[in-house]
């Protein structure tokens, strides 16, 4: 019994004294890590989202408007001809969708707000210390180990996160943050069956001094394998009027009210 | 050779092939009128995109070619009249269509203004190319004392059902349409005014209906007054609705959706109305008409209820139940009714009387397709769809438990970046006796191809 007392106070020092990142407070790195998606708590966010085939042909292009905004409300407005006019509200777990054709604003579930051309989650969500707990894992190389070209050698921080509310679009999420800067790196996200649904990739706008994610590349794990590219094209601080998150202000004009 | 008009479209069989020619006007005041629409739509777009683009806004629009194919029925009672004399029953032929739709918005001032105008070009199989317009919509909004007022043409879509919409009560959409098309709204004043979780809205429909001195106007062309308010509580979303309509009168109703969990969605409609315009024949017995005995009535007191559900998988395959009864539908006896004169009018050609007639008759009998936004009382709708990629396909079925009459309806489409294609087919099927089968036409096929711009 003596014997494993001493053991359990050697593992408590070594975990106290082990490295500072993986002491640190698993929302402050994930603070530090949103940080470089979101500028501001109330922000007006243009993309670009380009797929592209196994083969690097380019599949199809969207454009959307996000009004993301505190206490995980977003407002989601397709720009796309073939999609003009469609628009996600997003308030934490609660979504609805208007068609254009319709003019009437539809309670939607979780798994409908999956469907469609790009996960609205990928596009809209730029919260993870809001919307998810967990460990760090423990330093690891910054490169994936499925991907053979990558050159990077530095070491990230490994996170292991659970989602702490049902509306997310990913349950569970591996992610790799830069050691120093906390930048995020690289991503396998989970669904809610914990299938590895997509592989994501960030790219930073200054590699060696990195101030904010330019790009992030998703790759389908679940059936084709195709890669989508979301481009920020311009990201401004911009609050909304309440009134735009109701509902029901789906059927009016937001862009133009 | 005359042709017995129908007194009205059918609306529940929107691209089904039983479509009213029946004009109240002459053919010569109609053409004009129509040019007049064509013309008002495209300087009313032409204008607001002119504006529009002045003030650096919105223009955006959709090219679309179609065509519907249409097997007509060798049974039934239009059938049987036309078997008995050519032509006594309008039935809308196969037709190819090809329209351009223009939206544009902008601000001028305080106000936006909004337009959306469709021009079409019709070729019937057999017919002659027909041109004609509309304006779908085309309002002014603005904001003053806390609400949102709109002014103008709108589209106002109420409720939460997908197969029927009991509290639809400004727009009255025709719902499980072939193929989705741009809706024309209604003139109307509106007020609206929001806050983080509820929604009022006030709206006067038709307000230039209230003083005219013309026959009651039936379903969302009548002047009413309706009224929502809408409550978000959570994962439940709340609805109350009011209507006051000048000739049908009062009607209360409140629905809810509500996401059960993270793949179901529950939702219920329930409308309990004072009265109804519809269509009722005043000769349900076996005896011959001389005029249309099918006349425009007033019914009611009575309710409409619509309870369903959607499931979705992760696979993004998706599951949706509804069922619904509709008291403005003809009751299971009207049909019997029906079904009895259908069956006694052809055994008149014994007794020497004109083919014409007992045909004209026969032909009358296709109103009742018309009498509501439902064939049946008592109806429940499958669907199941599939979304992959580019590709999303659909399997829906309309059930009529009274006779056990199906319609079914198969669908495919593919989205390009700026094109969109769609195919489909609908059948109507069940035992010879049921009211879906007794229909002009029983095979409808279809393929559009959409251009977004």
């Amino acid at each position: 019994m003596k014997h494993f007392y001493k053991t359990l106070a050697a593992l408590a020092v070594a975990a106290t004294t082990a490295t500072p990142a993986l002491a640190q407070d698993i929302t402050t790195l994930l603070k530090d890590a949103d940080r470089y998606r979101t500028s501001a708590e109330n922000l007006q966010v243009d993309t670009q989202v380009t797929v592209y085939n196994t083969d690097g042909s380019q599949d199809k292009e969207r454009r959307y408007t996000v009004f993301a905004q505190s206490d995980r409300k977003s407002l989601v407005l397709m720009q796309s001809p073939v999609e003009k006019g469609q628009k996600v509200l997003m308030l934490a777990d609660d979504f609805w969708l208007l068609m254009p054709n319709t003019q009437r604003p539809m309670r939607i579930t979780p798994m409908q707000k999956l469907l469609g051309d790009a996960s609205t989650g990928d596009i809209a969500t730029m919260n993870w210390a809001g919307d998810y707990t967990g460990t760090v894992v423990g330093e690891e190389p910054c490169a994936s180990p499925n991907n053979d070209n990558n050159n990077n050698k530095a070491t990230c921080l490994h996170l292991s996160l659970q989602a702490n509310r049902k509306g997310v679009t990913y349950q569970r999420i591996e992610l790799w943050i830069g050691k120093t800067r906390h930048e995020p790196v690289r991503a396998d996200l989970f669904v809610q069956s914990d299938k590895l649904a997509k592989q994501a990739r960030f790219v930073m706008d200054k590699p060696t001094n990195p101030t904010t994610v330019s790009e992030m590349v998703l790759v389908d794990q679940l059936s084709n394998k195709k890669e989508t590219r979301i481009k920020y094209l311009a990201r401004k601080e911009r609050t909304v009027p309440a009134e735009w998150l109701n509902p029901m202000f789906l059927a009016r004009n937001p862009s133009l009210e | 050779m005359s042709t017995f008009l129908l007194r009205r479209p059918i609306p529940n069989l929107l691209c089904s092939p039983y479509r009213s020619t029946a004009p109240r006007i002459g053919p010569g005041l109609h053409r004009s009128l129509r040019k007049l629409t064509m013309l008002s739509a495209l300087v009313g777009v032409g204008t607001l995109s002119t504006v529009a683009l002045a003030y650096s806004a919105e223009v955006s629009g959709q090219v679309r070619g179609a065509w519907v194919d249409r097997q007509v029925a060798d049974a039934g009672p239009l059938a049987q009249a036309n078997q008995l004399q050519a032509g006594s029953a309008t039935v809308e032929p196969s037709a190819a269509t090809v329209q351009a739709e223009l939206r544009a918005s902008g601000n001028a001032g305080p106000f936006t203004l909004h337009a959306v105008a469709t021009v079409q070009a019709r070729r019937p199989q057999g017919g002659t190319t027909v041109s004609d317009g509309r304006l779908n919509e085309a309002y002014a909004s603005g904001k003053a004392l806390g609400w949102q007022w709109s002014a103008g043409k709108k589209v106002v879509s109420w409720d939460v059902g997908y197969g029927f919409r009991p509290n639809d009560m400004v727009q009255q959409e025709v719902r499980r349409a072939l193929a989705s098309e741009a809706l024309t709204g209604n003139p109307m004043l509106m007020a609206e005014h929001f806050d983080a979780d509820t929604a009022w809205s006030l709206v006067w429909v038709n307000p230039l209906e209230a003083q005219a001195e013309t026959q009651p106007r039936s379903g969302n062309n009548e002047a009413a007054l309706a009224a929502r308010v809408y409550r978000r509580a959570g994962a439940v979303d709340w609805h109350s609705f009011a209507r006051q309509g000048e000739h049908t009168g009062t009607s209360v109703g409140v629905a809810a959706s509500w996401v059960a969990s993270d793949a179901i969605e529950l939702h219920a409609s329930v409308r309990a109305y004072q009265h109804v315009n519809s269509m009722r024949s005043t000769n349900t017995g076996t005896g011959l008409s001389a005029t249309n005995p099918w006349q425009a009535t007033r019914s009611g007191p009575g309710q409409q209820l619509l309870v369903g559900g959607s499931w979705t998988h992760e696979s993004q395959i998706g599951l949706m139940v509804e069922a619904w009864h509709d008291d403005t539908a003809l009751s299971d006896a009207q049909w019997s009714h029906w079904t009895a004169r259908n069956q006694a009018l052809p055994l008149w050609l014994n007794r020497r009387i004109p083919a014409s007639a007992v045909a004209g008759n026969l032909a009358w009998q296709g109103n009742a397709f018309g009498a509501s936004s439902n064939l049946r009382q008592d109806n429940v709708f499958v669907r199941l769809s599939w979304q992959h990629e580019r590709w999303q396909t659909a399997l829906d079925v309309l059930y009529h438990p009274a006779d056990q009459g199906r319609i079914t309806t198969a669908s495919v489409q593919w989205g390009g970046d700026r094109i969109k294609l769609e195919a489909g087919f609908r059948t109507y099927d069940g035992p010879q006796s049921a009211i879906a089968r007794q229909l002009p036409v029983q095979r409808q096929g279809y393929g559009v191809c959409t251009w977004a711009f």
